[in-house]
């Protein structure tokens, strides 16, 4: 094709210096000659400016969509790529008009400084307290203390409930913290160097940030507080010492739907003395591998998060566990799940034993409705000393029940009154003394999912062949299909495939950050009230946890389909269940990172300034970058066009196009679109030697036009009224802008402004070996017809472009595409639909009320482009 | 791959050898004449001694500073054409080094193409400032 279109255009350039203007001295010729040759190659930079642009703009609605994460490295990114462009199409802008368009630089300063404001901003806290005693803490303390002491404080002084003594230690104090020695600025250094790869250095920024948390001093006032605090439970405790259980209580690690489930530190019953390291930990945890790793899936920043430290009298607990006040599978269940086990509720949080469930009515009676009592051959008890260890429970023990009928119906009643007092669905933590008494350690809102399987619909027996592991407890309902990869060591989770089906012993926190990389998750222990779970429940990946022999039977390699719900596995992809795979949560939505840019695009992308012709369509009433970047290229194109006129330099004036006869086309050279310089006032078609432009023409004089389509009463009624109507559709009346179809061209651009009939469209075309900065640009706008069918027309032409690689939108009637990106040889087909579409949509609008004429044209029309092909 | 001889001299200044090195690389295989600097100091040095038409430049260099070394070059010859490489940058500091004066600004990771287009670009614009700047001299 391109042989093809070099015999076509086979011209050889050279500048003619004897063209000049006879009444231009030969210096001043020079100098204009110089002038224009300057300003076309700043038109030529502003272009590509321009496509650059676009392209950041593109990107940015693409990540509004929600479905990827990105980093406020991204935004920061993107803001300056399209900065540092606007700013290139300003100063190009500049050099193609000296002086013109000063006003410019103003809109442009205004503009960047509302995005610089939304890119710097930092909360900031305005309660400088650095510890406060749970007594005084409440849930609209979330800002200072963190979610989950905001929440407990109020179950204990609202709800009067059971909640071990305690406080908080607040946002102030970790900011203080962070900025004592430079800490934060040093963290964020790393973070910078770290940069894009990011990623790849993931391990080593989070080791240098935790140890350099650790060797850091705790400012004295932190210090002189939390003994404060301390001291006044001890006096409250007879003057005895107490074990203390120290957790996170970060911000945004409770709200809904984003749990950061397992990702802190939390470390149980710790003496006094060694109180401040394990503080450094918890502050240390916000920087391990997992919680870096979800805070970039889930769009916070780094400054999003204070991480508030929770400190509560240890219980010494006989039994606990967890509480879910719905059924978190089906929100349709309104029965309460109370997960229960000997010990410290620790080991039904981690998810990694066995434990018993318990399932309550919403009755009066708050009748058990089920009870599945578990083999729990181990728990977690604190020791004598500092910490907490899994110790066998003792044979008598670990087939009983964890739980008295009494206990589980007082427990439900606990469950009841804090969803109501919070007015959602809760997820509590309790404990139980060897008093007997009941202690709330816990309460943050729970996620619940739909279930997604039809259930009795469905034939099982038809793949029942299939089956290779099944039993398992639905921990996150779904279907997926993918490669099975076992996970048993650390190092594994580096070869860990995207979108594979997650293969492991326990159901470990530790594996989380493989979750959103993984189709599926299937577990040998675990249950669905453990962090795991938690995770894969808010990423929306199905999980089946409790399938005994799944190492054993699925093997690496192994294409399989998990389908949760029926806490099943099968080889091989399953069609039928695959057909109820759940859509991708947009995890990103609502995110700190998310709601940045979207503040910031707002800056960006709209466009305002639609009208040319209209007197609002100056520099002044560019509001966003979008606004700015339309001026100019308008302007631009204005400002090429005008040259030779404004400085009477007729090389650089345009001429009529004539093809067998004078045309109603205008052309004008930029650099290197004519043969030779031309002396008439017409130039040949075989003159031109733009790449684009003789493509386009291609297309257009490839296939005759048919002529209007048969025109019904109720067309050509609508034509003369819009006629009568519309000034911009009568000739004598329309702008002078409008009144022509014109080229400008050089050998490798093109761009078109084009009124044929009643509708109005543009072209631009860049087209050279520069494959990256190759692209097409078409605006189609108007008709005769009503606004209906116009509209019809504008789908119509879209879906032709569509059809054929282009990207288009439709606003009002405008309908706006586009193509970049590919090599010379692609572009030149599209052109030539862009050149056949020109002309051969002529007048459709008339008949878009008529469904088997559209179908007719829509069949003809791409019929004929396949043969332009 | 574009593989036209453009016989002018272009300057990469990069402290980081790995790209330095690939990247010099690339655009020689590309056609153009390159010379390699680890420091802003020693670029300094090659824009007196051979000076090339267009730099490419790293702005987070240790001991000169890019925005320095900009500033150093432009003082020798301000027709040279600068172009700024950076890792991570604001939107304040991008905008002040094209207020300065730089060609264009470009964030690893990069497109040699895209370089390279740019290069081409800036070597353009050098040739018509130098004859404008002849004209006006005339």
């Amino acid at each position: 094709m391109l042989k093809q279109l070099a015999t076509f255009s086979k011209k050889i350039f050279f500048l003619n210096r004897e063209g000049a203007d006879p009444t231009l001295e030969a210096e001043e010729v020079e100098a204009l000659r110089l002038t224009f040759k300057s300003r076309y190659h700043s038109f030529k930079l502003l272009l590509a400016a321009n496509s650059r642009i676009l392209e950041g703009m593109a990107n940015i609605e693409r990540a509004l969509q929600g479905n990827e994460s990105f980093s406020m490295s991204f935004v920061q990114t993107q803001c300056t790529a399209i900065s540092v462009n606007v700013f290139r199409m300003i100063n190009d802008m500049e050099n193609i008009a000296p002086g013109k368009y000063t006003a410019l630089k103003d809109s442009f300063a205004a503009i960047k400084k509302q995005i610089d404001a939304l890119l710097g901003a930092r909360k900031k806290i305005e309660d400088r307290r650095l510890v406060i005693p749970l007594d005084a803490i409440s849930s609209d303390m979330t800002d200072l203390v963190g979610g989950k002491m905001a929440n407990l404080g109020d179950v204990k002084n609202r709800l009067q409930m059971n909640v071990p003594a305690g406080f908080g230690i607040t946002a102030a104090a970790h900011e203080m913290f962070m900025q004592a020695d430079g800490l934060q600025r040093e963290i964020d250094r790393l973070f910078q160097v770290a940069g894009s790869d990011e990623d790849r250095n993931l391990d080593l920024v989070s080791s240098q940030i935790r140890q350099l948390i650790m060797a850091a001093e705790v400012p004295e006032a932190i210090y002189l507080a939390v003994v404060d605090a301390y001291s006044a439970m001890r006096e409250a405790n007879g003057g005895q010492d107490i074990k203390m259980a120290v957790r996170s209580s970060a911000f945004g690690e409770d709200a809904e739907n984003s749990s950061f489930a397992g990702q802190y530190r939390s470390e149980l019953n710790v003496a006094f003395s060694q109180f401040f390291y394990y503080y450094k930990q918890v502050i240390a945890s916000k920087y391990s591998v997992q919680a870096i790793t979800y805070k970039l899936s889930r769009g916070f920043r780094d400054e999003d998060i204070a991480m508030c430290v929770g400190v509560l009298a240890m219980v010494d607990a006989v039994a606990g566990g967890v509480i879910y006040t719905r059924n978190p599978l089906d929100s349709k269940d309104e029965a309460i799940f109370i997960n229960s086990t000997w010990g410290l509720p620790k080991s039904v949080v981690d998810g990694n034993d066995l434990c018993d469930l318990f399932v309550v009515g919403r009755d009066h009676d708050l009748t058990i409705l089920r009870r599945d009592v578990q083999q729990k051959d181990y728990k977690v008890v604190i020791l004598e000393g500092d910490g907490c260890a899994r110790t066998a429970t003792d044979d008598s023990l670990a087939a009983q029940p964890s739980l008295s009928d009494e206990q589980i119906q007082e427990l439900a009643d606990h469950a009841i009154r804090i969803e109501q007092y919070y007015e959602t669905p809760q997820d509590i933590e309790w404990a139980i003394n060897s008093d007997g008494k009941i202690f709330i350690l816990q309460s943050r809102p729970l996620q619940q999912m739909e279930a997604v399987l039809p259930g009795a619909e469905l034939d099982l027996e038809r793949f029942a062949s299939s089956l290779i592991v099944e039993g398992g407890i639905n921990a996150s309902p779904g279907v997926a299909c993918g490669k099975v990869f076992r996970v048993a060591k650390k190092v594994d989770i580096l070869q860990f495939p995207e979108g594979a089906i997650l293969v492991v012993e326990q159901a470990l926190p530790t594996w989380a950050p493989l979750v959103a990389r993984a189709a599926a998750v299937v577990s040998e222990q675990g249950g669905f009230a453990g962090h795991l779970a938690n995770v894969a429940r808010e990423f929306g990946i199905p999980a089946i946890f409790g399938v005994k022999g799944a190492m054993a039977r699925m093997h690496n390699g192994d294409e399989v389909t998990v389908a949760a719900d029926l806490g099943r596995v099968y080889l091989g992809a399953i069609a039928p269940l695959l057909e109820w795979t759940r859509p991708e949560p947009k995890l990103m939505l609502g995110s700190p990172v998310y709601e940045s840019l979207k503040e910031i695009s707002h800056h960006i992308i709209p466009l305002n300034l639609l009208d040319p012709d209209s007197r609002e369509f100056v520099p002044q009433n560019c509001q966003t970058f979008h606004d700015i970047t339309r001026f100019i290229h308008e302007k631009s194109v204005v400002e090429m066009f005008n040259f030779g006129k404004d400085h009477s330099f007729s090389e650089r004036s345009s001429k009529q196009l004539h093809y067998r006869v004078p045309m109603n086309w205008w052309i004008l050279n930029l650099d290197d679109g004519f043969a030779h310089e031309i002396h008439s006032k017409y130039v040949k078609l075989e003159d031109i030697v733009s790449i684009p432009m003789l493509a386009f023409w291609q297309g257009f004089a490839a296939i005759p036009w048919d002529g209007p389509p048969a025109m019904d009463g109720k067309g050509m009624t609508s034509i003369m009224f819009r006629s009568t109507m519309n000034t911009a559709l009568v000739s004598g009346v329309k702008s002078k802008y409008a009144d022509r179809n014109y080229f400008l061209i050089s050998k490798n651009y093109c761009t078109l402004s084009s009124r044929l009939g009643y509708h109005f469209c543009t072209m631009e075309a860049m087209v050279s070996e520069r494959s990256g900065e190759n692209y097409l640009g078409f605006k189609f706008k108007g008709g005769a017809a009503d606004f209906e069918r116009c509209l019809g027309r504008v789908n119509f032409i879209r879906e032709i472009l569509e059809r054929y690689g282009f990207r288009a939108t439709i606003n009002s009637d405008n309908l706006d595409a586009r193509i970049e990106g590919y090599d010379m040889e692609y572009m030149i087909g599209r052109l030539k639909i862009l050149g056949y579409l020109t002309l051969h949509t002529r007048q459709l609008d008339m008949i878009m009320g008529n469904a088997a004429m559209v179908n007719y044209y829509m069949n003809k029309l791409t019929r004929d482009i396949d043969t332009l092909l | 791959m574009d593989k036209k001889q453009r016989e002018f001299k272009v300057l990469l200044v990069d402290d980081e050898d790995v790209f330095r090195e690939a990247t010099a690389r690339q655009l020689s295989v590309r056609g153009f004449i390159v010379l390699a600097a680890a420091s802003g100091e020693a670029a300094v040095e090659i824009v007196r001694t051979d000076p090339p038409e267009v730099v490419v430049l790293d702005q987070q260099m240790p001991g000169m500073h890019g925005s320095d070394t900009f500033i150093a070059i432009k003082e020798i010859d301000p027709l040279i054409e600068v172009i700024m490489l950076t890792g991570n940058t604001s939107v304040d500091n991008a905008i002040e080094m094209m207020q300065m004066g730089t060609f264009d600004y470009l964030m690893k990771p990069i497109n040699v193409d895209e370089l390279l287009y740019k290069i081409e670009d800036a070597y353009t614009r050098k040739k018509l400032n130098e004859k404008r700047q002849q004209e006006a001299g005339q």
